[in-house]
C-alpha cells in the first residue's frame, strides 16, 4: 500500500498541516492548486458527513455510530478520522487489498494514534501552542502586524519528526 | 440489508429512489432531490480532489468516469456504479463485508429492460414504471434470502 498525502483540517476547513508522500505518482498541481484542491477535500468530507448522517439507518445503541470513514475513487482511497474538536485527520493511500479484509482499519488506527499519541503530546502539549494560533499552511506572507494573536510553526515541535517515524514503521507503508 | 437506492441521470436530477428495507431512514422529496445532486456532483469532485487520478479520467474497461465507488461510515457502506452514459446507480447497505457491484449491474440490467426499453418511458425523467419496482423488490428479496442461506 501506497502513501500519498497526510491532511489535517480545522473545523472551519483552514490545514494546520500538509505533507506530501511518494511525490512521483501524483499528477503534477501548482502550489496554488494544491491549496484549491485541499479546499476541495474539505468540502467534499465536510457534504459526505451530512449525507451519511442523513441516510444512516436509526441508531440502535449496538451497531457503530454511523462516522465517514473512507471514500474510494478510481485510483486512490481517502481516510479520514474527524476528533470530537471537529479537527479532521486525511490520509490519501492507493487502493489496497489487504488479505485480511481491514485494511481500512489498520489505516483509521494510524490516524487515531496520529491525533492522541502525535499531535497532543507533541503540539498540544507543546508551552508556545495556543490553541486557534496554529501557523496555517500558506499564511507565510501574511502581515502579522495588525494581529495580536503570536504566530505558532509547527515547525519547532517535533511533530513531523514523528509523523514520519510512524508512518514509515506501519506495516502498510511503502 | 439494503438500504436506499438512488438513480441519478447524467445532469444530477434524481430519476428514482427507493427504501429497500424498513430499516432505511425515510427522506422526503425534497431531501431526496437534494442528496442525489450532491452526490452527482461530489463524485466529479473526489475525482478532482484525488492525488492520484485514473488516465483522461475514465475507467477504461467501463468507460465511466473516475469518480467515488465506495464510501464506507461506520456500520454503513453506500457504492456507486457509474454507466458509461453518466447514469449512476447508488446503494446503501448495512453489511460492511459485501461488494455491492452485483446486485448494482442487476438494477442497471432492470432499469436497461425495464424502463429504457419502454415506449412510454421518456429518458431522464423519473422513472414511473410498474415492472421496474416489481422487479427491484423482486431482486431485493433474492439477495436477502440468499444472504441468509
Amino acid at each position: 500500500m501506497t502513501l500519498y498525502s497526510f491532511h489535517i483540517f480545522d473545523r472551519r476547513g483552514k490545514t494546520l498541516f500538509t505533507k506530501q508522500y511518494n511525490a512521483h505518482f501524483h499528477q503534477k498541481v501548482s502550489s496554488q492548486s494544491e491549496e484549491e484542491q485541499r479546499k476541495l477535500v474539505f468540502g467534499m468530507l465536510f457534504s459526505l458527513r451530512e449525507i451519511m448522517g442523513t441516510l444512516a439507518p436509526p441508531n440502535d445503541g449496538f451497531s457503530e455510530p454511523t462516522v465517514l470513514q473512507s471514500v474510494k475513487t478510481g485510483r486512490c482511497t481517502v481516510h479520514v478520522y474527524e476528533t470530537i474538536s471537529g479537527m479532521r485527520l486525511v490520509m490519501y493511500t492507493d487502493n489496497f487489498k489487504q488479505s485480511d479484509g481491514n485494511g481500512n482499519l489498520a489505516v483509521r488506527e494510524s490516524l487515531r494514534y496520529i491525533y492522541a499519541n502525535i499531535w497532543v503530546e507533541y503540539v498540544v502539549r507543546s508551552p508556545l501552542y495556543r490553541p486557534g494560533d496554529l501557523l496555517a499552511v500558506g499564511d507565510k506572507g501574511e502581515d502579522l502586524g495588525s494581529s495580536n494573536r503570536r504566530r505558532f510553526d509547527i515547525h519547532s515541535t517535533e511533530f513531523e519528526k514523528r509523523l514520519d517515524a510512524l508512518v514509515t514503521k506501519q506495516k502498510w507503508y511503502k | 440489508m439494503f438500504l436506499t437506492l438512488f438513480i441519478v441521470n447524467s445532469s444530477g436530477g434524481l430519476v428514482y429512489t427507493r427504501q429497500l428495507s424498513p430499516l432505511a431512514p425515510k427522506i422526503n422529496t425534497n431531501d431526496s432531490l437534494r442528496i442525489a445532486s450532491t452526490l452527482h456532483s461530489l463524485h466529479a469532485i473526489a475525482a478532482e480532489a484525488a492525488p492520484v487520478k485514473l488516465p483522461g479520467n475514465k475507467n477504461p474497461r467501463t468507460g465511466a468516469d473516475d469518480g467515488i465507488e465506495v464510501i464506507e461510515a461506520g456500520g454503513m457502506i453506500m457504492q456507486c456504479l457509474q454507466t458509461r452514459t453518466g447514469m449512476k446507480f447508488i446503494i446503501s447497505s448495512t453489511s460492511t463485508k459485501d461488494d455491492l457491484s452485483e446486485i448494482l449491474r442487476n438494477l442497471y440490467l432492470l432499469y436497461t429492460e425495464n424502463a429504457l426499453k419502454n415506449p412510454f418511458y421518456e429518458l431522464d425523467m423519473p422513472i414511473k414504471v410498474d415492472l421496474f419496482n416489481r422487479g427491484v423488490d423482486l431482486l431485493v428479496e433474492q439477495f436477502h434470502s440468499g444472504n441468509m442461506r
